[in-house]
């Protein structure tokens, strides 16, 4: 069974729950519902995820996250190097998949955010909002239109279109 | 008036073949009626409905039952391995990569279903990538020299000092020198 996620990464503002000050002798029904479910749903589940960890955590495997070294990109390959131009091409797509990933993450914010502030996220959640657009911006001009045979030359060829553009803008 | 010789005829054809049998004279040939089955004549008085007529079941439910048959054939084991290792064997947690350990390639995977396919199965994708640089390489090299003998070829044509294009001369022993020996003959 996964973990949970990190608590920091999603952070939620201080709970503003009022102290319960009762004054009348009458039981309250919301205490009532959230006793039957804590008993009848809360503790199975939790005793058995206890039992069932109990028993995984005796031989747990463990696993690493894959570093992969740099290696010389396509701007600084020999002409007619093929194999430097493979190893170019395997880290670019490596890093493709590295910025998806970061794409999906910001994105995520953004929705626990929205989630969290209800009706009024739009000025409350304006940092993580300009954050995934700048993230876009800078996905979509980057891999925006390569398509589904994206190469490290054809993404190379992009940037330098947009390079041209901006100096032709500028100038 | 055709018609009915016709069926006389065969009202005379159906007696004759058959004579005992009721409907077979010629008056109850011509207007009896067929009878139906499914209006049975049954006679039930005040009781249970004990004769229920319907359509076979049996091709459909055999169907299902050997669907759920084939399918959990194989189903309920799948299952139950499947359980048993996501409960006595969990899932990896991930810690850092120690100093000087070098992972092997299936610990770089979470689920422990996961690690013993690539581990049984597949090759490390270390050993795919040389694989893939070998073939580039051997093919680049194939690309280079058929390159080199285009240049070569080319360049011991034109200069012919090469040992290629060699053209097969005569035998000078051959040569009947006779008729240039004496001037004017």
């Amino acid at each position: 069974m996964p973990s949970d996620h990190e608590k920091d990464a999603y952070p939620q503002p201080p709970r503003q729950t009022p102290v319960v000050d009762k004054q009348t002798a009458l039981p309250n029904p919301a205490v009532i519902l959230s006793k039957l479910f804590y008993y009848s749903v809360d503790v199975p589940v939790t005793t058995f995820r206890d039992a069932v960890d109990s028993i995984r955590s005796k031989n747990r495997p463990v696993f690493y996250h894959q570093k992969f070294r740099r290696v010389p990109d396509l701007t600084e390959c020999e002409h007619g190097d093929y194999l430097c131009y493979y190893e170019a091409e395997m880290q670019w797509r490596r890093d493709y998949k590295v910025d998806q990933e970061i794409l999906k993450v910001v994105q995520e914010r953004m929705r626990a955010c929205q989630q969290r502030e209800g009706p009024s996220y739009q000025q409350n959640c304006a940092p993580e909002i300009k954050q995934f657009n700048e993230v876009t911006h800078s996905y979509g001009s980057r891999y925006g239109d390569l398509g589904a045979y994206a190469s490290g030359r054809k993404c190379l060829m992009k940037q330098k279109e947009r390079m041209m553009a901006a100096q032709a803008q500028s100038v | 008036m055709v018609g009915m010789s016709v069926l006389r005829s065969a009202a005379s054809l159906a007696a004759r073949l058959s004579p005992l049998k009721s409907g077979n004279n010629v008056a109850n040939l011509l207007t009896r009626t067929i009878p139906r089955t499914d209006k049975v004549a049954v006679r039930w008085g005040h009781g249970k409905k004990m004769f229920l007529i319907q359509p076979t079941a049996f091709y459909d439910q055999r169907f299902l039952r050997l669907l759920r048959y084939y399918a959990l054939l194989t189903g309920i084991p799948v299952a139950i391995i499947v359980t048993t290792v996501n409960i006595f064997v969990g899932e990896a947690e991930l810690v850092e990569t120690p100093e000087d350990y070098e992972p092997e390639y299936w610990e770089y995977y979470k689920h422990p279903i996961t690690r013993w396919i690539t581990r049984t199965f597949y090759d490390s994708p270390v050993k795919d990538y040389e694989k893939m640089m070998a073939a580039i390489q051997i093919e680049k090299e194939k690309a280079d020299m058929r390159l080199t003998q285009l240049e070569v070829r080319r360049q011991m044509r034109t200069k012919g000092d090469g040992p290629w294009f060699h053209v097969e001369t005569l035998n000078k022993e051959l040569i009947d020198n006779s008729p240039k020996s004496s001037p004017d003959h």
